[in-house]
């Protein structure tokens, strides 16, 4: 079954976080580079793949789009539990959608497969005059979330690529250690913590 | 075009063609002095310029031999029978009629050549060696007529023929000889198409393709048998190394358009899974053409049980494999086969300004039934330029049984009422300091408002300054129509207050607002559009679920090949299908079509749901794609989503109602069927039993997967969701919890 692919490791990953903030945008810039501003919203599912290259594996990336507003969460919680990481983006002008990242964060506790790697993105850094969520805000959060955080613009075009190739370097090296039974399953998430390259944005 | 090809480029199939199918040509008639000797012809045969019967061209298949001319040069044509002399339909007729069994023409016909000076019909000539290849496809269930379709070298465009027997006296003459000497079972239904193929083989090599069986080729080169006919019969059994050999060698650039195919670029699904030449699709059932193609996502995705889990259910229920042989029983038994029966549906021209108003009295009364009115509209749509009329008796602003002075009035009140509405949250500065819920659903709003349709002209504007210098958009600028479809929703958020503002609403209100461009009015028709729609915006999602358990139940029962290949792709919680229902296809369909899709669909005609029959008949449409290729549910999944915009509305319509008429005659056969003394002896009629509660499971209250027909010891009664599909009151369905803290 596996011989014929073009692939080594196959990573399903999803965008999760309140309407309007952006998770589409993001998901675009990284599977085909573009961006537009009068986007349309996602109804209900779909989903993107990116094939990218990490230490000389091929990572095939498919990741999921989901409606963000709460109404829909029935069907997009269906799709928590195939996924092996999930990306929580807030939108650093909106500061509701940041103070709910904790719900979307028990919401993944609650539905996810244990020990999907998590990252939290604050999107749209580019927007300093309207800015209502500050850097500093953020690494606070996702400290105490314990999970690796980064600010991104899919418009400008920030750190889109780092987020996702961040988060699927760690699902690598969860999914390496796993396959290697004489080590620990420790996860090294300070490790991907550093290579989400702190948060600094613009 | 080459010189010996003779084909009238006019007919390009757009719809501006429908109007005006081919003229009399008294005109220009041919000054043929040549003339050919007519080999063979065939009456009634068709050309189908539009799904509408009412355009339908009657014309002869033929072969004409010019004068002198070798086999080869014999001429394919096809002539409308409005551009033939009575005398050349004598002609034919007669060469038709004495065509006999055993291939000898008795007589020699001299006919003109037919040629390329006809000019607004769809006539076409085409010698024997230009033809590439001939796909032939008898009358089956779905397909009244037989048709032939022909593939030039050139691989112009040429329209496909049907043949109407039925109409043909020549055919039905055959048909008769047939009968007497053959017993029923013996090979196939006789039709046009066979004594047509006959003939041709007469004059060129003619090879079926063993990868497809309906294709065939004409005079083929010995490159094309390899790539279409191998010498082994299926397909499955070729082994490697003539497998590359055939791709290597294969026509139509296969392997480009095979990587197009499994990117799934948009379209090229579409185009190429659907319209190419039928052995691209043979070839990618061969599975090392599928690993050519492995970009082709094959990712199984773990989902999550929806809801009530639709798919376990159907675990549980492994009786459901049962079910289609009891169908079969119950209907096979009742002598006739109900299947079979002749759904001849047919699309009609819109509805005019004119239509429309004479369907008024001078009062402005209904002087024809309502029911009259659904019919047009359901079968024929609305012109543009009565829209913002029509919409408001169909979506239940206007009482059909208004007169002119009481519209007047009713609407007068209405938008009174409107601005009062809309006043009450405008001037509640109160509000929009601390009431948060409040404004987190008005912020909502105008982000989704900002991004609804912005490619159609009338939203796409950013030249009016923002009357909200606090508004994340106030530097983008809006315009004066996203304005309006905003506060529209602001009001209908507090208008209805237990449902509240849900996404996908925009996308409702859309297409209303612009059709009619008056808030108020469009206000009203948008709360009568979602008095329906209301169902799909619940906050446990029970509407949408039912939905999709009728369309679960429905494939079940209507395309059970489908339903089990769905089963094994893990995709019978049909959630491909919910953007489709939740917003009645507006992200399918081109603008257009969705004004014309849901105008018909607001008649109610046949069913209140007739929108679960759309989904059907677009599955029922790819069904032999999804199950060759789509083994996975992310597969299904981005299949459907990539048929966006690349969907034919009045095909789709179409075979809804063919589909639709089928479904009923199916229930009203089960239901005769138990009605039958014998049977209720033993088994009295009873509602659809109760299923078992699966609530604690999810605590959302849903109905649990049932099967569409419970099989009973030999009787089948039709589930209720399936039931709700026949009628054509709409379901009303409030959302009782009030609205209630901030949503995400």
């Amino acid at each position: 079954m596996a011989s014929s692919r073009n692939y080594d490791i196959l990573i399903k990953l999803l965008l999760i976080g309140d309407s309007g903030v952006g998770k589409s945008c993001l998901l675009l810039r990284f599977s085909e580079d573009s961006f537009t501003p009068s986007f349309i919203t996602t109804i209900g599912i779909d989903f993107k793949i990116r094939t990218i290259d990490l230490d000389g594996k091929r990572i095939k990336m498919q990741i999921w789009d989901t409606a963000g507003q709460e109404r829909f969460r029935t069907i997009t919680t269906a799709y928590y539990r195939g996924a092996m990481g999930i990306l929580l983006v807030y939108d650093v002008t909106d500061e509701k959608s940041f103070n709910n990242i904790r719900n979307w964060f028990s919401n993944v506790e609650q539905h996810a497969s244990e020990g999907v790697n998590k990252l939290l993105i604050g999107n749209k850094c580019d927007w300093e005059e309207k800015r209502a969520v500050s850097t500093e805000q953020g690494k606070v959060l996702a400290n105490e979330l314990g999970i690796p955080f980064i600010e991104a613009s899919a418009k400008a075009n920030i750190n889109v690529e780092e987020a996702f190739v961040s988060l699927a370097r760690q699902i690598k090296q969860r999914v390496d250690l796993a396959s290697e039974p004489q080590q620990t399953n420790n996860i090294d998430i300070s490790s991907g913590q550093k290579s989400a390259g702190g948060g600094k944005c613009c | 075009m080459s010189s010996n090809y003779y084909y009238n480029p006019n007919s390009s199939h757009s719809q501006s063609v429908s109007a005006s199918p081919a003229r009399p040509s008294s005109a220009n008639m041919p000054s043929t002095s040549t003339r050919g000797a007519l080999l063979f012809a065939k009456s009634k045969v068709y050309v189908h310029p539009t799904s509408s019967a009412k355009d339908n061209i009657p014309g002869f298949i033929a072969l004409v031999r010019p004068p002198g001319g070798a086999d080869k040069d014999i001429l394919l044509a096809w002539v409308p029978e409005s551009q033939m002399r009575s005398d050349e339909v004598s002609a034919y007729t007669k060469v038709d009629l004495n065509m006999d069994d055993g291939l000898h023409a008795t007589l020699e016909v001299l006919v003109p050549m037919p040629s390329l000076t006809l000019t607004s019909s769809y006539a076409f000539a085409v010698p024997l060696h230009r033809i590439y290849s001939i796909m032939l496809r008898p009358p089956s269930l779905g397909w009244w007529w037989g048709s032939v379709i022909i593939h030039t070298r050139s691989e112009d465009v040429i329209p496909a023929l049907f043949f109407h027997d039925a109409e043909s006296q020549s055919t039905i003459m055959q048909q008769k000889i047939r009968n007497r000497k053959f017993t029923p079972q013996d090979g196939d239904l006789f039709w046009g198409g066979d004594q047509f193929m006959k003939y041709l083989r007469k004059y060129t090599i003619v090879e079926r393709s063993t990868f497809e069986q309906r294709l065939y080729l004409i005079n083929p080169d010995p490159d094309d048998l390899l790539s279409f006919s191998p010498p082994h019969a299926r397909v499955e059994t070729v082994d490697n190394e003539s497998l590359s050999k055939i791709i290597k060698d294969a026509r139509w650039n296969v392997l480009e358009r095979l990587a197009r195919v499994t990117r799934f670029s948009r379209r090229a699904a579409h185009e190429v899974i659907g319209n190419s030449p039928p052995v691209v699709r043979a070839m990618l059932n061969v599975p090392e053409v599928r690993q050519l193609g492995d970009d082709f996502d094959s990712a199984r995705v773990y989902l999550a049980k929806w809801a009530m889990s639709i798919s376990e259910e159907a675990e549980r229920n492994k009786t459901k494999i049962v079910w289609t042989d009891v169908v079969g029983d119950h209907i096979g038994s009742m002598g006739g086969d109900i299947l079979s029966v002749d759904d001849r549906v047919e699309r009609r021209n819109e509805v005019s300004r004119d239509e429309w108003k004479a369907f008024f009295d001078a009062s402005g009364r209904l002087r024809v039934t309502v029911s009259e009115v659904k019919e047009r509209v359901f079968h024929g749509g609305l012109s543009r330029d009565i829209r913002s009329e029509a919409w408001l008796f169909l979506l239940g602003v206007y009482p059909w049984d208004s007169s002119q002075l009481e519209r007047q009035s009713i609407m007068a009140a209405k938008r009174d009422e409107y601005f009062r509405l809309k006043r009450q949250w405008w001037d509640d500065i109160d509000r929009h300091q601390i009431d948060t819920v409040w404004k987190d659903q008005r912020n909502r709003i105008e982000k989704d408002v900002h991004r609804t349709d912005r490619n159609i002209p009338l939203f796409a504007g950013e030249d009016t300054p923002h009357p909200d210098p606090d508004s994340p958009f106030a530097n983008i600028g809006t315009n004066v129509h996203l304005e309006q479809l905003k506060d529209m929703l602001i009001t209908y958020n507090e208008y209805n207050k237990s449902l509240g503002y849900v996404q996908g609403m925009s996308d409702l209100l859309s297409p209303i607002y612009a059709v009619v461009q008056d808030d108020a009015v469009a206000f009203w028709a948008f709360v009568g559009f979602m008095n329906r729609m209301q169902r799909n915006f619940l906050r446990d999602q029970s509407g949408m679920h039912r939905q999709l358990l009728a369309l679960d139940n429905l494939v079940q029962l209507m395309e059970p090949q489908l339903y089990t290949h769905l089963e094994k792709a893990d995709s019978t919680n049909f959630f491909f299908m919910f953007r489709m229902l939740l917003v009645w296809f507006k992200r399918e369909f081109k603008w257009v079509d969705v004004l014309r899709l849901w105008e018909v669909l607001w008649t109610d005609y046949l069913s209140s749901q007739f929108v679960i029959f759309v989904g059907l008949a677009i599955l029922d449409k790819h069904k032999e794609v999804i199950i060759e290729h789509l083994e996975h549910f992310d597969e299904v999944l981005k299949y459907m989503n990539e048929l966006s915009k690349t969907i034919d509305l009045e095909d789709t319509l179409t075979r809804a109602e063919v589909l639709f008429y089928r479904f009923q005659r199916t229930v009203d056969a089960i239901d005769r069927k138990n009605k039958e003394p014998s049977n209720s002896a033993s088994f009295p009629t009873a509602p659809l039993t109760p299923h078992p509660s699966m609530n604690g499971q999810t605590g959302l209250g849903l109905p649990d997967k049932t099967l569409p027909l419970k099989p009973e010891a030999g009787k089948v009664i039709i589930s209720d969701v399936l039931r709700e599909l026949l009628s054509k009151e709409i379901i009303v369905v409030n959302d009782t919890i009030p609205m209630e803290g901030y949503e995400s």
